[in-house]
């Protein structure tokens, strides 16, 4: 346990220069100073233009033979472990509880949030990250009420893979992570990070009979994540003729949407002239 | 002098808002007429099944450009399409999108529609913010694309929570071209199978 706590460290200290100099850049239209995340307005024959060469979500996947072999098994783990559980969980522990014990969670990873915030050097985030981990941690009791949201200071992810693309870093190739799903590589180790920065991993790092803490939070984190997901996964399986893209370009987007930070990646769409 | 250039600047900087609000409000007015319309259309019990269905499909034929949709999502693989091809694909596009729909529909019980505001694009479209109000977990933001074209206002793309529906479909269906070898006949194909299965669906849901 100790000796992977160590290796997952050093990777990162090792990673983020890498990152830096192998600036494999698939965002290039966050880069505009002006309006990051904006793709300026451009006529019919422009537009025809840029979606003439194959869009940089499948341009970004070499991997995809065993990325898919992976997402078949997580599928398979899926139906016959996880959305059992799953179900269970959402049939067992009233509504209530649930969220309890979502934000409960949610408060322990503040001191993460906080760590990205200050990496990035977002300090008014970092102010309002660290106000609502005091006062949801005394006032809310241990992150138990949300008493932070109502006082209007709202949750605001963070995490060390958006850190690394606000450090300019590129997405990487497109990877899908057993159990996990979806990443890209710099999400990868931007889980990692994350690990590293936990300070409760700190401290069941030092006292090894509190690793078993440390797991059963994970087990607990990805139970809540699907629980409060299900309805967006159960819509795409649905609805989708290739899922595996699907997931693929949703799990692109939404990271593209947290890192742009600002809603403004709205022009990219159907528009009059492509009906001509 | 000095004066009457700065009233001069001040009316235009004035009549410039002006004209931004009133496009940004008649499109959010046109999704909040839509959005009752679709709300009255499900809680109302006195409305059929059938008539229901028939209803949403002419919101969705007469609110949403299915055919700049449709190209759109298509994306560089329109041009090679044969003229055959694109009726086929617009034609299938339009069925799967109204059959998901009806289905999304059918799960709404106590949510709420609400709108939130508008905003003015660079690319002369209006973006109409509105969430579903969950009383019991979070919100879900969804943003609705809005142009005016020839003084008639339709949607044009639906992003849920930044995602742009478009986008993701564009990129899934060149998945699935390129997996059939290039060729548009693989979505057709792939769409008439996925229609196939909406419609077992909605069947055995009226045998019930």
């Amino acid at each position: 346990m100790k000796s992977l706590g160590t290796v997952f460290f050093l990777f990162n200290f090792v990673f983020s220069p890498t990152c830096l100099l192998a600036q494999q850049d698939a965002l290039s239209y966050i880069d505009n100073e002006l309006h990051p995340g904006q793709i300026e307005h451009m006529d019919a024959a422009e537009r025809q233009e840029v979606l003439e060469p194959p869009s940089a979500v499948e341009d970004n996947d070499p991997l995809e033979p065993i990325n898919r072999g992976v997402f078949w098994v997580n599928d398979i783990l899926d139906t016959i472990l996880f959305d059992r559980i799953s179900e269970m969980y959402v049939g067992i522990v009233p509504e209530f509880l649930r969220e309890r014990v979502g934000y409960v969670l949610r408060n322990l990873s503040e001191p993460i949030v906080l760590v990205n915030n200050v990496l990035q050097g977002e300090m008014g985030d970092a102010e309002d990250t660290l106000r609502r981990f005091l006062i949801n941690s005394t006032v809310g009791v241990g992150g138990v009420f949300d008493v932070s949201t109502d006082l209007n200071i709202p949750y605001k992810r963070e995490d060390f893979g958006l850190t690394l693309a606000s450090w300019g870093c590129g997405s990487g190739p497109y990877l899908v992570l057993p159990i996990l799903g979806p990443s890209n590589l710099r999400d990868t180790f931007g889980r990692i990070g994350d690990y590293s920065f936990d300070p409760i991993n700190w401290w069941a790092y030092f006292s090894d009979d509190k690793a078993a803490y440390s797991y059963g939070r994970t087990a607990i984190q990805i139970l809540d994540a699907k629980a409060e997901n299900i309805a967006i996964i159960e819509d795409l399986n649905k609805n989708a003729i290739d899922r595996y893209a699907t997931f693929r370009s949703w799990y692109t987007e939404r990271r593209n949407h947290l890192i742009a930070k600002e809603d403004v990646k709205a022009t990219d769409t159907p528009h009059p002239d492509d009906e001509e | 002098m000095k004066k009457f250039i700065f009233l001069f600047v001040l009316f235009f900087i004035g009549a410039g808002g002006a004209f931004a609000n009133t496009e940004c409000e008649k499109a959010e007015a046109f999704m909040s007429e839509i959005g009752e319309k679709v709300i009255t259309l499900l809680t109302d019990k006195s409305i059929s099944d059938h008539e229901r269905a028939n209803q949403f499909r002419e919101i969705l034929e007469t609110k949403f450009n299915g055919k700049a949709i449709a190209k759109f999502v298509l994306g560089r693989y329109w041009k090679q399409a044969s003229e055959e091809e694109k009726q086929r694909f617009l034609e299938l596009f339009k069925e799967t999108t109204i059959a998901s729909y009806a289905t999304r529909f059918k799960e709404y019980t106590s949510e709420k529609f609400e709108i939130i505001g508008c905003r003015p694009e660079a690319d002369g479209g209006v973006t109409v913010l509105s969430q579903i109000v969950r009383p019991k977990s979070q919100n879900i933001p969804i943003n609705w694309k809005v142009f005016e074209k020839k003084g008639k206002l339709m949607i044009y793309d639906v992003a849920l929570e930044g995602i742009s529906m478009s986008v993701t479909q564009r990129s899934e269906f060149s998945a699935v071209i390129q997996k059939g070898g290039g060729k548009v006949q693989a979505i057709n194909n792939a769409l008439e199978k996925k229609l196939a299965e909406f419609g077992k669906v909605m069947n055995s849901e009226i045998r019930q």
